[in-house]
This record gives structure tokens, C-alpha cells and sequence, in this order.
């Protein structure tokens, strides 16, 4: 028998990554576009006269009007005086307060980017201008208002996508988390710098998230094409070891960044970006429909930052009325790395949440410390400096809740059990850490890799019952050819999860590698059986049979990928080697050249093609 | 037209507030401290609700809190239709009735609105927040002045929902004859005194 059979080292197996927004940097310098204003220079007698255009003008123009001017996410203006008059004691009240500018962490040694916090001496100022009856004083004081770029700050994007569809946001009720995919019409891979987010009317969108679906695996959940889906945790599968690296963040005030030299996220043909939004209804209905403007570098990424998330739902269950409840993880780093941002995440129990990094030598670093957690103002964190953790320091968090009735925010009235889960009124608990490994020695492979694995044993440490962990690991293991213990780990998922179609595939794609294609097929029929129309299963499944010698079997399974995936060489090139071996030649070159068609180098197909026109030619 | 109080200190070139055991009756005098409604007119919100208890709401366009609470107006207003008068009031000085009347159809009100330049109601009310509340009782008493309810912690945070409903049982008070548990009770929101 001249023909090459079915090649089994195209065999497929999808690696599931607990992911959940992720995306690409955002954030940034918040005043880099605007004027470096004066500080006030006031004179320290607290008696002395404090003035609009003097003294408060220039923190007001530093610290409020970034939103507060139109088109921005403040409710009303403050660039005039006669804007700041109107507003004075209220002013004067949420900077004492803390809760204007919107900024949670407490200050700390490693700096922030785009650190909003004011100074102590500033609220003072304010008390004082306000306490004096506001006045305007002398019109030579007032700095230059600042001016604010409209429309695309970055410039005109070289991609705009708008939301198909809008969010109508109701009038009245609970806050609304709603999800908007943008198909990118692109044809082949690209590499994006940056990506601005237009989040549709400012004032009433909280934040908004960006996911990268490179499977389009969401398009499933809208109830028609384009429509959107609600949902305030979304969690995404990725097909292949790809693990999500950017945070693309958008809150009121948030300016677009470039991406640093080196970083760049990867776009390809097909891949879906999910804006994940949360907004607050105004009393009345909103018309919510997003824009994003994407912003493509020529130059692929040469540096491979990734998240990392620290997280423990699983000690998520806070008993009814318990203020003071603490819930800590800890995680060693398997390899150096630059820490680039930090994303804390909790909902509406969430008080106290703080992380900190042990170093090697044993000295302890705050990462951040938010002592009063209010989702609603929810932020990625880019250092003004990236934090070098080295190959041993551990990571840890420690966030507490308040379910009693103490906490105002407490979505239970009266308070009730609560546990982790996706909705507003489940709790959760996470951090993801941006982080870039370093000094990594290319022998030891993808240091990400090694992170993501050191992660997976993490997370089975802590919940040996954690399905994804099982499943991450085992994927991490398979990668890395580590055949047998690869094997072990599914077995575990699939204690956890029998019937789950991912684990399965990946079960019956280790054993087909591992040549036992008999038992591999048990499994890929499980999977088949939870998810018909699941490409890759049907695929290995074909090669499973043809590795049996079952040609009619294969081939059947061949043609019901193509119904998935109509344009697929490897599945065109492995349809017509099963026909040729059944010796339905006509068939089978039918199948070689569409394979060809699709992808004009595929050397399966070709030498096949080849060797069909000798044996018929004879 | 205006009533005057059966007895009243102060010269008439202020407004005269009445005390009656620790509650102040609503009567207002002089013509240039007047609330408008939006044809100009001046307005005695108690003048048409004989026997009826009143309810002013005072808000400020440009004060999102307020604007956050239409809907609860609204159902509010609705539900005690038959023993209680609404109006709102817009105390800031600079708003007109083009934009007092944009204002109510984008917020789907459909009360009646005065302008009160002179805080001539403010001051009646004893409000000092938007949105804030003045409920007067049938012989239009001043029983309770403050929150709507405690929807809002303070700025930026607010509850899922309100647990306690001031200005519902304020009026449920009123309709009762009875006097409401709550007096006064203090919003969040803008301070009315800003716009000074």
C-alpha cells in the first residue's frame, strides 16, 4: 500500500484556560495629554485668603476636569469658576470624603501611573476656600483652562468597530452588565498597539472590559446575531495555549496608551473582542452603543507578558451577618518577572482587599492596599514602574467581607449566605496580576508555560476537586510531551467532569498519540456525544477510526467536520487519504486538491496527490 | 392668591414662616419671592390642594442623585395620586422653562414644576439637598423634610435597594392624621446652598 495514511501528529486538543477579562492595557498616564498645571502655592497662614483662580482652579483643572467636562463621564462641568461655585460644598465634602477622584488604594511606596489621590494639603485648601465663602479672587491667578482632545485621543484608529446593536438601559433597577461583541473583519493575523474604548454615553457606563475570544465561542450566547448578551462574569475557552496578557480596562478618565515597545496583542482571522460593560441606570432609558478604534503595529510582539490570577472562591461562603470575613491565597513564582499591573476584583461584600509580594530575601512589599472597596470604581493598576519579582517571591491576597447589615452595599437585606458565583449578588475574589517573565532561559521553553503550570498545581493544591486546574495541567504536561502524567490529569478532570466534551477530546487525543486509538475512540464518542457539532473530536475521532483500519468509519467522520468546518486542508487532505485507501481514487483527488485549494503548501496533501497520480497513471 | 398667616412676625419684605408647636405652617407672602411655574406665572402650590397633603420634591438638573430618583417619584406620586399634591422644584436660578420642561420629558414626569429662584419653598421646606422632600400635612403643616428614602449611602454608593421609605410613610403619616416617625431626615445628593 503506496498511500500515506491519516497523519496522526495532526491530532488536536483544545485547552480550556479559565479565562475572564483580559484584554490588552489600557489605563495609563491619565494626564499625558493634558498641561502640567502649577500647584497652589498657598501661603501656610490658615488664615490667609484662598482663592478660586489661585488656589483651586489648578487642582480642579488637574484632578476633576479630566471628566467633568462635556462629552465626558461628570455628571456636570467643572472648567469655569462659576461651574465650581455650583458645586462648592459638595466638592468641598467628596474630597474630604475620598470619594472624588475616584481612586481606592491607599498611598504606597511602589507608585501607581496614574495615581488620582490628593494630597492631604489640597482637600485642606478646599475646605478653607469653601469655608471662606468661596470666592473667585484675581483674574490674572486663573491658569489656562485645560484643553481636552475630542473624538479619538489617540487619532483616527485604523479599524472603528461600533456595536451592532444597542443596550437599552432601563430606566430604574439594579445596575446592568451587559456584553457586546465586535466581529474584527480582519483576514489575516495582525498586531494591535492599542485600542481605544468608546463606551457609549460616559455618564452611565461604570467600566467596561475588553475579552479576546479567539474561538468565537460567545457568539453563541446572543439571542440573535450581533445582539449582545448580559452577564457580569464571562468566562471564555481558548483552543490553543494562548494565554491572555493584557488588561484593556476602560473607567471614566481612562486614557488610551500605546502598548510599551515589544508588547502588542495578537489578532487573527475570526477572533471576537467581548466588551464587557457595567452600567447604572440614570431614571431614565439609555441608548448604550459602544465604539472601539483599534490601532495595528506592523511589528509583532517580541515580549510575552500574562496574567496571573490569584483567587480562592473556593473559601468564598460567608455566613449571613459575619462582618470580618477573610479570605487569603498565596502563590510562589516559579521564574522572575516584571509585575506590570495589578487587577483586584470582589463585589459588593468586598471591604478590605490588600496584596503584597514576599520577596526571596523575606522583605515585604504592598502591591496594593484598597481599604475600602467599592466595585463601582473598579480599576486596572499599572505601576509607574515595573516591580521586579524574582524566581521565589510569593504573591499573596487578602480581601475582607462584610455580610452584615453594617454593609450598605450588601445586596441582601436582610443578609443571607453568600458564596461565590457570576452574579452581582455572589461574591468573589480575585487578582490578576500583569506580569512579564524575565531573564528566562529559552531551553527550559515558554517560561509562561512554566508559570501556568506552577499555577494549575496551585490551584489543585487548593481545591483538588478544581476541574480546570486538572485540565490546565494536564494541557501544560501534554505540551510538554510529558505523555503519562498528561494522561493522569485528564483522568482526574474527568472524575470531576465525565461527560465534559473538552476533557474527553483531550483524553482521546493523548491516548491516539500515545497509540491506543481503541480507547481513544471510547472517549472522543463521550465527547461527540455532549457536543455534535465539536470539530476537533470529530477530527481525531476520523483518525482514531483510520488508525483502526476503519476507512468507511473515518471518512463518515471527515465529512461531518467539514460540515462544521467547511475549509479545513488537514480535514480535506485526511478525508481523501481514507478514500484512497478504500480505493475510491476519483473521490479521493477531489478531496487532495480542495485541500490544496485551501492551503497550497499542505504536504500531506500534495505527496498524497502525487502519489494518487502515479497509481492511477500506472 | 396668597394667603397670609393669622399671625406673622417679621416685616413683609421677608418671608414669613409661621410656627405652630414646632411645625411651620405653609404660608408665603410678597410678591417678588414667588415660585414660578414654567409659564412665568407665580404659583401657590398650596392654593390648589385645599384639604389635600402636599409634596414638594426639589431637584437639580445637574445633579445625577436626583435625576437617579425620577423613577421612584414617579411611582410614589402615582400610588398616592388621591391624597397628595406633587411638585417639583427646581431652586436653581439659572434654569428656564425650556429646559425645565426638556428636563420632565426625558425623565417622563408629568407633575407639576416651579421654578423657585428665591428658595422662597426651600426655605418653607427647610430642604437643603437635591433631591430632598417637604411633606405638609392636610392643613399643610410642615411634617417631614429630607430623604426620599435611603437609597443612596452617600455619593457614589448606593444600595441595591432602599430599606427605609421616608417620604411613603410620611405621607401614609399624613393621610392618618398621624404624626410621621421621621422629621427630618438629611439626603444625599447636591446641596441646594451651593447654588447661592
Amino acid at each position: 500500500m503506496l498511500y500515506l495514511g491519516p497523519e496522526l501528529k495532526n491530532w488536536r486538543s483544545k485547552i480550556v484556560w479559565a479565562l475572564f477579562l483580559l484584554g490588552l492595557g489600557a489605563a495609563a498616564t491619565l494626564f499625558a495629554n493634558t498641561p502640567i498645571f502649577r500647584m497652589p502655592t498657598p501661603a501656610s497662614d490658615p488664615g490667609s485668603q484662598v482663592t478660586f483662580n489661585r488656589d483651586i482652579a489648578p487642582i480642579i483643572f488637574r484632578s476633576c476636569s479630566t471628566c467633568h467636562h462635556p462629552g465626558e463621564a461628570g455628571p456636570f462641568p467643572l472648567l469655569t469658576y462659576s461651574d465650581v461655585r455650583k458645586h462648592a460644598r459638595q466638592i468641598a465634602d467628596v474630597t474630604e470624603a475620598r470619594t472624588m477622584p475616584p481612586w481606592l488604594p491607599e498611598p504606597q511606596e511602589l507608585k501607581f501611573a496614574d495615581d488620582l489621590h490628593l494630597p492631604v494639603s489640597q482637600i485642606d485648601l478646599i475646605q478653607r476656600w469653601v469655608e471662606q465663602g468661596a470666592v473667585e479672587g484675581n483674574a490674572a491667578d486663573l491658569p489656562p483652562q485645560p484643553k481636552f482632545a475630542e473624538g479619538w485621543r489617540l487619532g483616527a484608529p485604523d479599524l472603528i468597530l461600533k456595536a451592532e446593536k444597542p443596550f437599552i438601559l432601563p430606566a430604574d433597577g439594579s445596575d446592568s452588565y451587559w456584553n457586546f461583541i465586535f466581529r474584527v473583519p480582519i483576514e489575516q493575523t495582525r498586531w494591535v498597539k492599542a485600542i481605544e474604548i468608546h463606551p457609549g454615553d460616559k455618564r452611565y457606563v461604570h467600566h467596561a472590559n475588553i475579552l479576546v475570544d479567539r474561538g468565537a465561542m460567545s457568539r453563541k450566547r446572543e439571542a440573535e446575531p450581533g445582539a449582545g448578551f448580559g452577564g457580569m462574569e464571562i468566562r471564555i475557552e481558548s483552543q490553543t495555549f494562548d494565554p491572555d496578557s493584557h488588561l484593556l480596562f476602560w473607567k471614566p478618565g481612562t486614557v488610551p496608551y500605546l502598548e510599551p515597545d515589544g508588547m502588542a496583542l495578537r489578532l487573527d482571522k475570526g477572533t471576537d473582542l467581548i466588551l464587557n460593560t457595567h452600567m447604572q441606570p440614570s431614571g431614565k432609558p439609555e441608548v448604550i452603543q459602544p465604539t472601539i478604534g483599534i490601532y495595528f503595529t506592523a511589528q509583532p510582539a517580541t515580549k510575552f507578558p500574562m496574567l496571573l490570577q490569584l483567587e480562592n472562591d473556593l473559601k468564598l461562603d460567608i455566613p449571613a451577618g459575619q462582618k470580618d470575613f477573610v479570605v487569603t491565597d498565596k502563590f510562589t513564582l516559579p521564574v522572575d518577572v516584571d509585575l506590570l499591573a495589578v487587577y483586584p476584583h470582589a463585589h459588593y461584600l468586598g471591604r478590605d482587599l490588600q496584596a503584597a509580594a514576599i520577596l526571596p530575601d523575606g522583605t515585604q512589599e504592598t502591591l496594593i492596599h484598597i481599604p475600602r472597596w467599592n466595585l463601582n470604581w473598579q480599576a486596572v493598576y499599572r505601576y509607574a514602574q515595573p516591580v521586579i519579582l524574582p524566581k521565589g517571591t510569593t504573591v499573596g491576597l487578602r480581601y475582607v467581607y462584610d455580610n452584615s447589615d453594617d454593609n450598605a452595599l450588601n445586596p441582601n437585606h436582610p443578609p443571607v449566605r453568600v458564596r461565590a458565583g457570576n452574579r452581582s449578588s455572589d461574591e468573589m475574589c480575585h487578582l490578576w496580576l500583569q506580569v512579564l517573565p524575565v531573564n528566562t532561559d529559552a531551553r527550559q521553553g515558554d517560561p509562561r508555560m512554566l508559570l501556568q503550570e506552577a499555577l494549575a498545581r496551585h490551584n489543585i493544591e487548593k481545591n483538588p476537586s478544581d476541574f480546570e486546574a486538572h485540565y490546565n495541567l494536564a494541557a501544560m504536561l501534554q505540551a510538554r510531551s510529558k505523555i503519562e502524567e498528561a494522561r493522569r490529569e485528564y483522568e482526574f478532570a474527568l472524575r470531576i467532569r465525565p461527560e465534559d466534551a473538552a476533557a474527553n477530546n483531550a483524553m482521546g487525543s493523548v491516548l491516539l498519540a500515545s497509540g491506543q486509538p481503541g480507547d481513544a475512540i471510547t472517549y472522543l464518542m463521550r465527547a461527540l456525544k455532549a457536543r455534535p457539532d465539536y470539530f476537533d473530536a470529530r477530527y481525531n475521532l476520523g483518525n482514531a477510526l483510520a488508525s483502526q483500519d476503519d476507512f468507511a468509519g473515518a471518512s463518515e467522520q471527515f465529512r461531518l467536520a467539514l460540515e462544521v468546518q467547511p475549509n479545513d486542508a488537514d480535514v480535506e487532505a485526511n478525508l481523501g487519504s481514507a478514500l484512497a485507501e478504500m480505493g475510491h481514487f476519483s473521490q479521493a483527488k477531489i478531496h487532495f486538491e480542495r485541500a490544496l485549494q485551501i492551503n497550497p503548501n499542505h504536504v500531506l496533501a500534495k505527496e498524497n496527490l502525487e502519489e494518487l497520480e502515479r497509481a492511477t497513471s500506472k | 392668591m396668597w394667603r397670609t398667616g393669622s399671625a406673622f412676625w417679621g416685616s413683609l419684605s421677608q418671608v414669613v414662616i409661621v410656627l405652630i408647636v414646632g411645625m411651620v405652617a405653609a404660608e408665603f407672602v410678597l410678591a417678588q419671592n414667588h415660585a414660578f411655574d414654567l409659564d412665568g406665572k407665580a404659583v401657590d402650590p398650596f392654593d390648589a390642594a385645599s384639604g389635600k397633603i402636599v409634596v414638594l420634591v426639589f431637584l437639580r438638573r445637574d445633579c445625577p442623585v436626583s435625576s437617579r430618583y425620577a423613577p421612584v417619584i414617579r411611582r410614589i406620586s402615582a400610588q398616592h395620586e388621591r391624597d397628595a399634591s406633587f411638585w417639583l422644584v427646581f431652586p436653581d436660578k439659572t434654569e428656564t422653562p425650556q429646559t425645565i420642561r426638556q428636563y420632565l420629558r426625558d425623565y417622563s414626569y408629568y407633575l407639576p414644576a416651579l421654578r423657585d429662584p428665591e428658595h422662597v419653598l426651600v426655605r418653607l421646606g427647610q430642604v437643603q439637598i437635591t433631591p430632598e422632600v417637604a411633606v405638609f400635612n392636610r392643613k399643610h403643616e410642615l411634617v417631614y423634610d429630607g430623604r426620599v428614602d435611603n437609597w443612596y449611602v452617600e455619593l457614589g454608593r448606593s444600595r441595591a435597594a432602599a430599606t427605609t421609605h421616608e417620604l411613603e410613610d410620611a405621607i401614609q403619616a399624613a393621610a392618618d392624621a398621624k404624626t410621621p416617625a421621621m422629621k427630618q431626615v438629611r439626603g444625599v445628593g447636591c446641596y441646594i446652598s451651593d447654588l447661592n
